[in-house]
């Protein structure tokens, strides 16, 4: 069951919404029903939240984002269409139902951290629990324990009017993770600090959600933001959903030009990992053979590196050919002392950005290997460039992703959270992205 | 030669015999409901004039045990204050009621009494001094138990020190009670506004008393604080509701400014015609003269905390109700108490009209002077409300500094 689930949202503000529905859902542009006399925030939006998911919804202002999240726990009613959360149609409630819902199941962090400026840090991020009327030493016992996970401990007693940006913002995360609620909606949470803090917060909260693993659906304006934290990206046009897929999935395979255009400023080298740029690695050599086997493979293969790879796909090292040439003509029968097993080794998830100094310094490609310690791929120079490229007017190969990494960095991602199926008028599915995928990367890697 | 006339006749309409008619139908019918607020208002004013300008001994010691209450409950000491308080409570209506306490007392030996009664040169036991003294004491004790604060020692101990100066000199010394009260006032003035405020309240109330307009100014006092509980009684839940709803708003607007632009003469009509003449009309003149801008400053207070914090608490799932009382309005207090401090204001300015209705007190002293010529009264009168303005403008606004708001702001700064 998913968390959260959108269908078919409308929100009009305006005398007559319905006629207003009727217009858009027949496919008018929002600019086409003006003679209505109303705004459509929000048109014919669908999606589903998965639990331990985070799902970001980017729009530039006016996109409909911040109404829509407003939707999402009720602040909003949508005009048409249904909300679920946890299976509960939230659009029934009565009131007294909707404020009980938004007190034990979704809470909120807000764009300017709406902390209360006449409550100390400990009772600001003590608030849910407060209205929900747990018993003053239990919630704050509970606030304490959230300041502490935003690293904000002898802070309890300050007012936020003593606090910088960045730390208020803590404390609205604080508040929210107090309230231990599964779901957390973020709007705009990290828009109004400058960028150093903001990278700071958007680690933490990966760090938070690998650790809590709560449900978050995060507004941004950011693409940038939006590709490092989201799991999944819905891309909000004019009030209607232009494309939701993973970062990798909307990055190289775009659904229309609107979204092209969005992400050509992307910085790619930190949206793409070392698993969606890297090559299946041939040739590889086994140990056990000598190092005459060892040179013939390479010439084989017109290359002056190989990797040593044994059975179990654990990675040695690697050789060079002007080193083995070498001992061919002194006769060395074993290949073992010959081996180079100093080796620049990155991990799967690691973003291409981190790649270059490494690439740089390595005689040999980057050898990726996992947790499992297995060699999975291997990263040529000339493979890290093409992963620069933009995929418009380019058929490098490499920088066709495997379709199947979430984008977040580090490694702090869930590993089962699972790409929800599309909407029916949704865009391309991850399908897509895979069948494009020409080289042998993706292959390799399995 | 005959000239066509132009003159067109417009119908006269009764506005002023319609206005007339519809405060006779109200007296008519409702009169028991005017003579009961009548009544109520006076009785208020009465009484708080009696405890400014003629203060007994039993005011003396209650003002001390609500100063010794007020700081124990201020410290969230509630229960052992509030039972002290209920069962003083219970034997004072019981005295009221049978005489229980006298009974009491006359079945006590007499020389526990008998020397209070010959150092004061009263000839019977009051009861309800008897009660008074005893909550003070009880509160004190209360205070020196459960207290772990060295300020509410020194309250604690000091309050019935100065009662018992207090007491000793206006009872037995025979200083006049104005000398005596003007000096409680400046002390409240120094401990909410600072000693500025209070050097300047102690050199007012100087001139107060030796222009011998004192207990006329405490009349005028008693009737603005009257006039100024009312308004705000009335105006609050008004700026709330309008804060909340649009339409009651746009309702209350045009009504805010038919009373504020009518005459504030005019308003004595009805009120003289409802209330006949005296303090009450007065009042009820002063609190509809100074309400708006209670309910513009209550409504725009609300109105103005930052709607991101309100939809902080619905998002928590806050009810109204709540999101009202621990968000706007602790927000808005400092707005809100400058309505206060306006409606305060607004009142003062109003005396002297009072004064025109018999209400007594420093605008009849104005009121003479413009009347009779008498500049000297008159001047006299107008530099006394000037002082008592001054002295509750600094005293209202230095309260907004002990909100919680002001207080986190002060902080941050």
């Amino acid at each position: 069951m998913p968390a959260v689930r959108a269908d078919k949202l409308y929100k009009i503000f305006g005398r007559r919404p319905g006629k207003a529905v009727d217009l858009l859902a027949d496919g008018r542009h929002r600019d086409e029903i003006k003679h209505l006399n109303v705004t459509a925030a929000v048109i014919d939006v669908s999606f589903e939240v998965q639990p331990g998911e985070i799902f970001v919804v980017m729009g530039l202002s006016g996109s409909g984002k911040s109404t829509l999240i407003r939707m999402l726990n009720g602040l909003l009613p949508p005009t048409a269409g249904t909300v679920e959360v946890d299976g509960t149609d939230i659009t029934a409630l009565p009131k007294a139902g909707l404020r009980k819902l938004r007190s034990e199941k979704i809470s909120m962090v807000f764009q300017h951290f709406a902390l209360f400026p006449h409550r100390t840090v400990l009772d600001n991020a003590a608030y849910g629990l407060e209205v929900r009327g747990v018993a003053k030493d239990e919630r704050h016992a509970k606030a304490r324990e959230a300041l502490a996970l935003v690293g904000l401990e002898g802070w309890e007693a300050k007012v936020p009017g003593q606090l910088s940006g960045g730390m208020q913002q803590r404390v609205g995360l604080a508040r929210a993770l107090a309230a231990d609620t599964d779901i957390i909606l973020m709007d705009e949470a990290f828009s109004a600090l400058d960028p150093l803090i903001r990278r700071d917060m958007q680690s933490q909260l990966l760090e938070l959600q690998a650790r809590l693993g709560k449900t978050i659906i995060f507004i941004t304006h950011d693409l940038n933001e939006a590709m490092r934290l989201g799991d999944r990206i819905c891309v909000l046009r004019d009030g209607r959903v232009a494309q939701i897929g993973t970062a990798e999935e909307i990055l190289n395979d775009p659904a229309n030009d609107y979204v092209a255009q969005f992400v050509e400023d992307v910085d790619r080298t930190r949206v793409l990992t070392a698993s969606s740029v890297m090559e299946a690695p041939i040739p590889v050599i086994d140990p056990d053979k000598g190092p005459r086997a060892a040179l013939r493979t390479m010439r084989d293969n017109q290359t002056v590196s190989a990797f040593v790879v044994r059975r179990n796909r654990q990675l040695v090292g690697a050789v060079r050919e002007d080193v083995i040439g070498a001992a061919v003509r002194d006769n060395v029968k074993e290949l073992d002392s010959l081996i180079d097993t100093d080796l620049a080794r990155v991990h799967p998830d690691t973003p291409v950005a981190d790649l270059f100094g490494q690439a740089a310094e390595s005689p040999y490609p980057l050898a990726v290997v996992d947790d499992a310690d297995r060699f999975v791929g291997v990263i040529p120079r000339v493979t890290l460039l093409a992963a620069l490229a933009p995929t418009t007017g380019s058929d490098t190969g490499a920088d066709s992703g495997t379709g199947a990494e979430p984008a977040a960095d580090g490694g702090t991602a869930p590993a089962g959270a699972p790409p929800a199926a599309p909407p029916p008028d949704g865009p391309p599915a991850p399908e897509a992205a895979a069948d494009t995928a020409t080289d042998t990367a993706a292959e390799g890697s399995r | 030669m005959s000239a066509t006339t132009l003159t067109v006749t417009v119908p006269r309409v009764p506005v002023g015999d319609t206005f007339d008619a519809a405060i006779n139908w109200l007296r008519a019918n409702f009169e028991p409901v005017f003579d009961f607020v009548g009544m109520v208002i006076d009785l208020c004013v009465e009484t708080l004039f009696h405890l400014f300008a003629m203060t007994s001994a039993t005011q003396f010691t209650l003002i001390a045990a609500a100063v010794v209450g007020g700081a124990l409950l201020v410290r969230r000491h509630r229960v052992p204050t509030l039972v002290a308080v209920a069962v003083w409570a219970g034997f004072y209506v019981a005295e009221l009621a049978g005489g229980l306490v006298a009974t009491a007392i006359s079945s006590l030996p007499a020389p526990l009494f008998l020397w209070a009664m010959n150092l004061f040169g009263s000839s019977y036991v009051y009861p309800p001094l008897v009660l008074a003294l005893l909550l003070l004491a009880a509160l004190v004790a209360i205070a020196f138990a459960v207290g772990r604060d060295r300020r509410l020692w020194i309250i604690a101990a000091v309050s019935p020190v100065v009662l018992l100066a207090v007491l000793a000199l206006h009872f037995i010394a025979g200083v006049q009670l104005s000398l005596l009260v003007a000096p409680l006032l400046v002390l409240l003035a120094l401990f909410v506004a600072g000693w500025r405020v209070a050097l300047f309240s102690a050199l007012g109330f100087l001139l107060i008393i030796s222009m011998e307009k004192w207990d006329n100014a405490m009349s005028s006092l008693a009737l603005i604080l009257v006039a100024t509980v009312v308004a705000v009684a009335v105006s609050l839940p008004i700026g709330i509701l309008a804060a909340q709803n649009d339409r009651v708003s746009a309702v209350v607007k045009p009504v805010l400014d038919f009373m504020q632009t009518l005459p504030a003469f005019v308003y004595l009509l009805p009120a003289i015609a409802f209330f006949s003449i005296g303090t009450v009309p007065g009042v009820i003149a002063t609190v509809i003269f100074a309400m708006p801008p209670g309910v513009r400053l209550t409504e725009l207070g609300i109105r103005q905390v930052d709607k991101e914090l309100v939809e902080a608490g619905e998002a928590f799932g806050a009810p109204d109700s709540q999101i009202l009382r621990r968000i706007q309005l602790p927000l808005a207090l400092a707005t809100i108490m400058a309505g206060v401090n306006q409606i305060i204001m607004l009142s003062l300015s109003m005396v002297v009209i009072a004064g025109m209705v018999g209400a007594g007190g420093l605008g009849n002293d104005v009121y003479t002077g413009i009347a009779q010529g008498n500049v000297p009264v008159g001047f006299e009168g107008g530099i006394a409300v000037v002082v008592l303005a001054i002295f509750l403008d600094r005293l209202t606004g230095a309260v907004t500094r002990f909100s919680p708001a002001a207080r986190a702001q002060r902080a941050a700064a």
